[in-house]
């Protein structure tokens, strides 16, 4: 796993790397000490031993120039001196010389010539060039002599025989050799070196360093002069050094090396190098356990954090994290369970909000769909009751913002408190209710759906104010009039609407209702596209004037010829433009294909008044008087051509709008005619406000008129009425002769319906006006 | 060495002989010996070869040896005088010479020594001690008849002296090669004749001192440090 490896080998990395840095900057600052203070040590034990070799060599130097002070004091010795005697005096010599373990003993006489020597091999030039330098020592102060005679190095004291007055002087020489030097290093602990060096002959070494060193120093000698800092490599070892002459004089000199050993001091903190690099070995495997263990200890439980997240990522949020610790991943822990929970709570509030309406709590669309989904699937039978809510709007109205809200939540209740167990309640959109009756059909959801609607028309008191809320009920059933969800939910909705119109609001879906609902749909769709398509036609029905048995009127009748559906009834499609406010631009595409027809009938001398009809929504429109002028104008016709039919509900609706367009449209010359007249509840006295100059009998009254009928009364008052009025009365629906009759008897003006001709497209009307009228309609004269 | 100074004292003593005449004893001699820096000179010996036939009467003399010192410090005798050696001290001496005039050696001894030493030949005698190596005397043996040691104020007085031509030899412990200076000539008659000798000092560098510095090696090897050190 990436974590461990990455995160455990961090930490130990770390780790070691700081812990490596420590050693290591331990290491060579104790290095750098120890070097340091070996450094100053060896220098300081340079410096004493420097010191101790020079009292050393003092102490000697005394003792042996004491010695010889005592030797030659010896009245013996003197004696044999003050003998003369030569051999006498070589025995002597030779005698005390042993005494005091000299090399050589020699015998000076006053004049500096040498009178007696112990050693044949010393020349009277030697001992003259010995004493001329002791001479010149002794000037100095010194008394004690370092000087190479032939090979080897010795150290000269001169002593004076006094018998009793000075009479020669011995001069005893004590060789300086290695036994000599190794004594010196005894006691000073340093390495010596005394090079004796004499003109024309090699030098004398003496030295206490090993053979090889010493060699090595021969050479180093030669090559050149010592570095300034007194360091020194020889073979292994290093050595701090120091260089004295001793001696020197004319054709000889004797210099001192005086060398300490670093590598010796050096090895005496080899034990501590030793052991600080086993400490760095230890503390650099107990930290890399360590941070193993640590990170090991951090790696577990965030692992198991990981994993328990992944689960959550899953949507599995029940398994509890155990993870008992005190320190910041117990606390993780902590936090990760708490989180666990929290979005599990918010989950579920998703999953609630997502499948209920938060207003009254039901389950919401989806919901509902689903239920009614699993039902299908399980084949229940089941019955859907889409309730509706009519007067909602009028409630939010008069109940203040809110109101609505409440009915809507207290209706909610009493549906709720009607249902059977495995029934359900839904709410599907602001006033729309869905319930689902398990094991229902229509016939006992019938029932069901008027216990409710008697249940819902009880007043609800909302604050102050009591409210009944006009519920509808749409009423389907699975599997009997659907097999979807949606198709059981959409027919549901439509029988609902057919619900609102009728007086008990309960409605059972039929069969086929669902095809009209579609064929409506599609015509509104169409409808607005249907002038420009060219779609739309008119036809033209003859109105024949009953007194003068002619015909010069007709009404114009909107056709509309679908692509699809053909033909389509005016009673289909205007009702539909009405409701969608398509109405005024079929309203427009009329007049103008009407102004466009009578220019051209004009043209060819044909003299024809047009009736149309305009509907409610063009006479709220003000500014229809103007368009229609314009028209007129851009046409070329005469206004007295046209007439105008309205309905008396149309001008009901807005009384004062619509009066004013009429007087506007009757000030341009257009006559207006009151259409379906009876069916509406208009008074005389609004009529009479209003300034048409016609009146149109609803067929219903005409198409059945006889004699005796209630109709006759009523069609044969209303035409005394009109005419008392100042009105010409139209009767619709002609379709009898003893109709036509009747209406010529009570002196009705015009008349219209199939008896004298149905509606004509515009070369058929031309055609028609050409022929002679048919006998039945002649038959009035 | 000691043969080289012994030569001339022999041909002093021969010319001192032939000299020799008898004379009046008349004369008196005051002197002050000096050196050349004419300062007094104490122990500095004169002796007189005077006319033939004159001869002085012999003397006693006496080397004693008090407070570890020779008395007196130089001591003229004729040649062949007997001189007694006693120790005034109550310590022993080793009275010693390796002299060429005379070798002798009188062993650790207190009091007068039983024999006296006879000095027979002339030359000049060192002493030494070999207990005391500061102890030095010296005997001049000469065979001048007439002699004298000079005080501390360099002075000389001799009485009774036959008038006439004498020979004068001067002498003295620092002299050079110890050998006595000769050469001047004296006329003794008139009384109250009073003579200045003046005698040339051996340089005292030439003498080696009695004892070695305490540290001389030391300061050589110290000067020797300081210089590498520079």
């Amino acid at each position: 796993m990436t974590l461990r490896s990455s995160f455990q080998a961090r930490i130990a990395s770390v780790l070691i790397l700081l812990l490596a840095v420590v050693v290591g900057a331990l290491y060579f600052s104790v290095q750098t000490a120890t070097n340091a203070a070996v450094r100053s040590q060896a220098g300081e034990q340079l410096e004493i031993g420097t010191r101790v070799f020079e009292q050393l060599l003092d102490v000697r130097g005394r003792q042996l120039h004491d010695a010889v002070q005592v030797l030659a004091a010896d009245f013996g010795f003197k004696a044999a001196v003050a003998s003369g005697d030569t051999a006498t005096i070589g025995s002597a010599l030779a005698n005390h010389g042993a005494r005091i373990n000299a090399g050589v003993v020699m015998l000076l006489g006053l004049d500096d010539r040498l009178q007696v020597s112990t050693d044949s091999r010393i020349t009277e030039q030697t001992v003259a060039r010995l004493s001329a330098q002791v001479r010149q020592r002794q000037r100095e102060g010194v008394q004690v002599f370092l000087m190479p005679i032939a090979d080897k190095l010795y150290l000269l004291v001169e002593a004076t025989v006094s018998a009793p007055l000075p009479i020669a002087r011995v001069m005893m020489g004590f060789q300086v050799d290695q036994t000599f030097a190794h004594e010196l290093r005894e006691l000073t602990h340093l390495e010596l070196t005394l090079v004796a060096s004499q003109n024309n002959l090699p030098a004398i070494w003496v030295s206490t360093l090993p053979a090889p060193n010493q060699q090595q120093l021969q050479q180093d000698m030669s090559a050149g002069p010592p570095t300034r800092s007194g360091m020194l490599r020889l073979g292994e070892q290093s050595y701090l050094g120091r260089q004295l002459v001793l001696a020197s004089g004319e054709g000889f000199q004797v210099q001192a090396l005086l060398h300490k050993s670093l590598t010796q001091a050096q090895q005496a903190f080899a034990p501590l190098y030793e052991d600080i690099l086993l400490i760095a070995l230890a503390a650099l495997l107990a930290s890399l356990g360590g941070a193993l263990l640590l990170a090991r200890n951090v790696s577990q439980p965030v692992r198991l954090l990981a994993r328990v997240a992944e689960r959550v990522g899953q949507g599995d949020y029940q398994v509890p994290l155990e993870l008992k610790r005190s320190d910041e991943l117990g606390r993780l822990a902590t936090a990760f369970n708490a989180m666990q929970q929290g979005i599990a709570e918010r989950e579920r509030q998703l999953a609630h909000n997502a499948l209920h309406d938060p207003l009254t709590g039901l389950p919401n669309r989806t919901l509902a769909l689903e239920r009614l989904g699993s039902a299908i699937t399980a084949e229940r039978p089941m019955a859907v009751l889409y309730l509706g809510v009519g007067n909602l709007r009028a409630v939010n109205e008069n109940c203040g913002p809110g109101g609505g809200d409440l009915a809507l939540q207290q209706l909610s209740r009493r549906l709720q408190a009607t249902l059977r167990p495995g029934d359900s309640l839904a709410r599907l959109v602001a006033d729309e209710f869905l319930l689902l009756l398990e094991n229902t059909n229509s016939d006992s959801a019938v029932a069901t759906a008027d216990k409710l609607h008697q249940l819902l028309i009880k007043p609800l008191r909302i604050g102050t104010v009591d409210v009944a809320l006009d519920c509808r009920i749409g009423i389907v059933a699975y599997p009997a009039d659907g097999l979807t969800p949606d198709d059981l939910l959409r027919r549901a909705s439509i029988v609902m609407q057919d619900a609102a119109k009728l007086p008990g609001r309960v409605q059972v879906y039929q069969q086929g209702r669902d095809a009209a609902q579609q064929r409506q749909i599609s015509l509104i769709r169409d409808l607005p596209r249907a002038p420009a398509q060219g779609e739309l036609l008119l036809h033209y029905q003859p109105k024949l004037d009953i007194r003068g048995g002619t015909v010069r009127q007709a009404e114009a009748l909107l056709r509309w010829q679908h692509p699809q559906l053909g033909m389509v009834s005016p009673g289909e499609f205007i009702p539909l433009a009405e409701r969608t406010g398509s109405i005024q631009l079929l309203t427009s595409w009329v007049i103008e294909e009407v102004l466009r027809q009578l220019r051209e009938w004009n043209g060819r001398g044909l003299k024809v008044q047009v009736s149309l009809n305009i509907s409610t929504e063009d006479l709220l429109d003000s500014e229809l008087p103007a368009r229609v002028e314009h028209l007129l104008n851009q046409y070329q016709v005469p206004a007295a051509q046209l007439i105008f039919e309205i309905t008396e509900s149309g001008v009901m609706l807005n009384p004062q709008v619509a009066l004013q367009v009429l007087h506007s449209l009757r000030d341009c010359g257009i006559s207006l005619s009151v259409d379906d007249f009876g069916t509406g509840y208009s008074s005389l006295a609004q009529l009479k406000r209003m300034p048409v100059q016609e009146l149109k009998i609803d067929q219903s009254f005409i198409r059945d008129l006889d004699d005796a009928s209630e109709d006759a009364v009523i069609v044969r008052s209303t035409i005394e009425m009109s005419h008392s009025l100042g009105l010409k009365v139209v009767a619709e629906g002609v379709e009898y002769e003893r109709s036509l009759r009747l209406l010529e008897r009570w002196q009705c003006d015009t008349a219209q319906g199939y008896l004298i001709s149905r509606p004509l497209a515009a070369k058929a009307f031309e055609a028609w006006l050409a022929q002679p009228l048919t006998s039945a309609v002649s038959l009035v004269h | 060495m000691t043969k080289h100074f012994l030569y001339p004292l022999r041909t002093l003593l021969f010319g001192c002989m032939c000299a020799a005449s008898p004379t009046l004893w008349a004369a008196n001699l005051q002197a002050e010996l000096v050196d050349t820096q004419g300062q007094p000179l104490a122990n500095a010996v004169v002796t007189l070869r005077g006319p033939l036939g004159a001869e002085a009467e012999r003397s006693n003399a006496l080397m004693d040896q008090q407070a570890k010192q020779f008395v007196p410090n130089v001591l003229v005798v004729r040649t062949g005088t007997l001189v007694p050696f006693p120790n005034s001290d109550n310590i022993r001496h080793h009275v010693y010479s390796f002299s060429p005039a005379k070798r002798f050696e009188l062993r650790l001894y207190q009091g007068t020594p039983s024999e006296p030493v006879l000095f027979d030949k002339p030359g000049v005698v060192v002493l030494g001690c070999n207990i005391h190596d500061w102890m030095i005397g010296y005997v001049y043996v000469t065979d001048d008849p007439w002699f004298a040691v000079s005080d501390e104020a360099g002075k000389i007085s001799l009485d009774q002296l036959p008038a006439g031509r004498y020979a004068v030899s001067l002498w003295h412990p620092q002299i050079p090669e110890m050998l006595p200076q000769t050469g001047a000539e004296l006329v003794l008659g008139e009384p109250g004749a009073q003579q200045r000798f003046t005698l040339a000092m051996q340089a005292p560098s030439n003498v080696a001192p009695a004892t070695a510095p305490p540290s001389a090696f030391a300061d050589a090897f110290r000067k020797a440090t300081r210089d590498s050190a520079q």
